[in-house]
């Protein structure tokens, strides 16, 4: 098995004012602790796939539902996909990062749901905007939002959805994207540069309102 | 809002609201169903993956050899039985392979052999 090189932060750079180049697929630490966990998940351990579900289950969550726009249809899918990950654990790469390629794996899944036809109809996602504390002209303006988020995300062409929510919501790096989706970084960029402005748009003033 | 989309930092006003929309409820329920579901299914072993490999091909294979046996008996089956009034007794090997034709007499012979 290959050792993961591990980046450290190095800020030598910031006197210098020249950027560090960046090894080819450089793992962070949170990437080592994964590589880790997927070792022991490979000699059978499930409970270590466990902890692997804990660290990524809900990214995976995110983008599914970004997919396939149903709590249960993107549930389902991920399971689908954390089981197809578990049974093909063994054929990982623990000299990569872990998360585009469980990321793929679920992504898969969701396009292949969404393909097959097999999707319950989209209903607005849950209501998970709203809080108690909330008055009815908060409520409304969040209600307004979340129907306006729903319709951008569904004006979007999958991939750049899929960039859109690991970039902006999940903080992940073009690179790990770019693997996710197989395209080049530079594509993940102009995904991610037409989604925002699509969303921008559908969104109008309202997200400002919610600051 | 970010205001200049070329700007390639994260647009946290966004990310945030799309976590909100996008994180669905009850969390914690939802990633033991995960847990649970992969505790319950047995991990494939490496004859576990072979067989998958193989199983459709051993099909295949039967299948193939099955038919190429039916084409068989279907074949001999369409054979007409030879008459043996059409059969010809042999000539002595020499006659066979001799560039020169073979003597009246050994046809003559062989013709007399004949059933």
């Amino acid at each position: 098995m290959k050792t993961p090189t591990v980046r450290t932060r190095d800020t030598a750079y910031l006197s210098t004012g020249q950027r560090p180049q960046r090894p080819e697929h450089s793992l962070r630490n949170s990437d080592v602790e994964d590589a880790e966990l997927a070792r022991a998940a490979a000699r059978g351990d499930s409970d270590a796939f466990g902890r692997l579900i804990d660290r990524h289950g809900m990214a995976a969550r995110r983008a599914a539902r970004a997919i396939l726009r149903d709590d249960d249809d993107a549930d389902d899918a991920v399971q689908e996909g954390m089981l197809a990950a578990w049974r093909a654990i063994d054929r990982y790469d623990v000299a990569r990062p872990f998360r585009p390629w469980l990321m793929r794996i679920v992504v898969n899944a969701a396009l292949d749901a969404r393909r097959r036809g097999r999707v319950r109809h989209a209903e607005p996602i849950a209501e998970t905007l709203e809080s108690p504390g909330l008055g009815p002209d908060r409520m409304a303006e969040a209600s307004l939002l979340r129907t306006r988020i729903d319709a951008g995300l569904a004006e979007l062409p999958e991939r750049q959805r899929i960039a859109l929510v690991l970039f902006d919501a999940e903080g992940w790096g073009h690179a790990e994207i770019a693997a996710t989706l197989g395209v080049p970084e530079g594509t993940v960029r102009s995904y991610v540069f037409h989604a925002r402005r699509a969303m921008r748009r559908a969104l109008g003033t309202l997200a400002e309102g919610m600051k | 809002m970010m205001q200049s989309p070329f700007e390639h930092e994260r647009d946290e006003e966004l990310g945030r609201v799309l976590r909100e929309q996008l994180t669905g409820a009850a969390p914690e329920a939802f990633l033991h169903r995960m847990r649970s579901a992969v505790a319950a299914a047995p991990r494939a072993t490496e004859w576990d993956v072979l067989a998958d490999w193989a199983r459709p091909r051993v099909m295949a294979l039967a299948i193939a050899a099955g038919l190429l046996l039916w084409l068989g008996a279907w074949f001999e089956g369409t054979q007409a039985p030879v008459d043996p009034s059409l059969m010809v007794a042999s000539l002595p090997t020499h006659a066979v392979v001799s560039a020169q034709p073979p003597a009246v007499d050994e046809i003559m012979a062989a013709l007399r052999e004949r059933p």
